[in-house]
């Protein structure tokens, strides 16, 4: 389990990218950066931070990062 | 006297091993069944031929290797000795070396010698660059048959070691694009039994003030523990440009030929990636026109793309059959394209 401020900080040391709390409601299109191979890195280091595996199907229907992140923490 | 068209007789390639599938370069990078999935939907591409052993990560095969095994093919095809080739030219982003230039190590060993030999540092559109070489060659008269090669290995870009899952998304995506193939054509200024007549090949640099798309570095002693990386690709660039400018290549061949969109038999679109070359020939949209793809299976081959293609096109191209063909180099970013016409067999 990580927390949101976790969350974030993988996002902007990790992937680069230069969000906020703030942007993970966002819809993806609107997130400064974000492409198909962010989303890539991001489910590849979610399932090495929680070791769990993700649903790459429903990850694929994730409107927000904040959808992202809910299905990476859901128990 | 010189005559007035340029002919390409045959094409051959040239590709290392058995294909690599994504399990298997999942299996090998550590990489999970997640992973697997996201090549298949964003990438799109099956398979590629990689001159490597994944095990051990030595390389196998070498460009000399690839490139001479597709020229023999292509000369055999083409019924022409090595000592009628009066020109040898190569297309390549990924010599063996510096120096000597792999064109000459190819030449040796097809048993070419006392003729013309050039070498284009080249990236996608190098085959297209070498065919334009190989051309202005047969129209000035200086030359009867030119064998065209290009290709590359980038096997030695692959680091086995590398946890893949750490690695930034701009090196990322280069372990999954690529493939390691060679190719080569026969160009004459003569018809042989099922050539194709070149009616337009252009190739432009348009890379004023713009950003490389597409960097491969290489080292020496003074940097070689240099941590920068050895390939980078700006896929955004990529994926905004290359399909606009397919387009824009296409049309100047069709204007300039005075051809309809429905005249095209058979389309050569650029092959970056399973899933892009189906999106820039959809945007394509032309209605009679067959695609001849091999990024599925082989990746994105680099200089030998166009090769694989033409040796699919001649063989499917009728007497008077038309097929166009598009490249577009991001290194820093080129526009080529060419048209054929079936000369039947």
């Amino acid at each position: 389990m990580i927390s949101v401020d976790e969350f974030v900080s993988l996002l902007r040391d990790e992937l680069a990218l230069p969000v906020t709390a703030e942007d993970l409601g966002r819809a993806l299109d609107a997130v400064d950066s974000w492409d198909s191979v962010h989303l890539l890195a991001l489910c590849t280091i979610l399932e090495r931070e929680t070791g769990r595996t993700l649903p790459f199907a429903e990850v694929l229907e994730a409107p927000s990062l904040a959808a992202v992140y809910r299905l990476a923490t859901a128990s | 006297m010189p005559g007035r068209d340029v002919h390409i007789l045959s094409a051959a390639s040239s590709l290392p091993g058995s294909p690599v599938g994504n399990a298997a370069l999942a299996r090998r990078f550590g990489m999970d069944a997640l992973w697997e999935q996201w090549v298949d939907v964003f990438i799109g591409t099956r398979s590629r031929h990689l001159a490597l052993d994944l095990e051990s990560g030595k390389v196998t095969t070498s460009l000399a290797d690839l490139a001479a095994d597709a020229g023999g093919k292509a000369l055999a095809a083409a019924g022409a000795a090595p000592g009628e080739v009066d020109a040898v030219v190569l297309g390549t982003a990924t010599p063996d070396r510096l120096m000597p230039a792999t064109v000459n190590i190819v030449a040796d060993r097809l048993g070419i010698d006392q003729v013309r030999s050039f070498q284009l540092q080249s990236g996608c559109s190098g085959a297209v660059q070498a065919l334009d070489v190989a051309r202005q060659l047969l129209l000035a008269g200086e030359a009867r048959t030119v064998l065209v090669l290009g290709g590359d290995v980038i096997a030695r870009f692959y680091d086995v070691t590398r946890d893949l899952r750490s690695a930034a998304p701009a090196e990322l995506v280069n372990y999954v694009l690529f493939g390691d193939a060679a190719g080569a054509a026969v160009v004459a200024n003569r018809p042989g039994p099922g050539s194709a007549t070149v009616r337009a090949l252009f190739t432009r640099l348009v890379g004023l003030g713009r950003a490389p798309g597409a960097v491969l570095e290489w080292f020496g002693p003074a940097d070689r523990d240099s941590d920068r990386p050895a390939a980078t690709e700006d896929y955004k660039a990529i994926e905004q440009h290359v399909p606009v400018m397919t387009e824009e290549v296409l049309r100047e061949l069709l204007d300039g030929l005075g051809w309809k969109d429905g005249d095209v038999d058979l389309v050569l679109p650029p092959q970056l990636s399973g899933r892009m070359t189906r999106l820039i020939t959809d945007r394509l949209a032309l209605p009679e026109a067959r695609e001849i793809s091999c990024v599925d299976e082989a990746g994105n081959c680099g200089n030998a793309i166009v090769f694989l293609q033409l040796e699919r096109a001649l063989a499917e191209l009728a007497a008077g059959g038309r097929a166009v063909g598009v490249s577009i180099e991001s290194s820093k970013w080129i526009k080529a394209g060419f048209a054929l016409e079936g000369d039947g067999r």
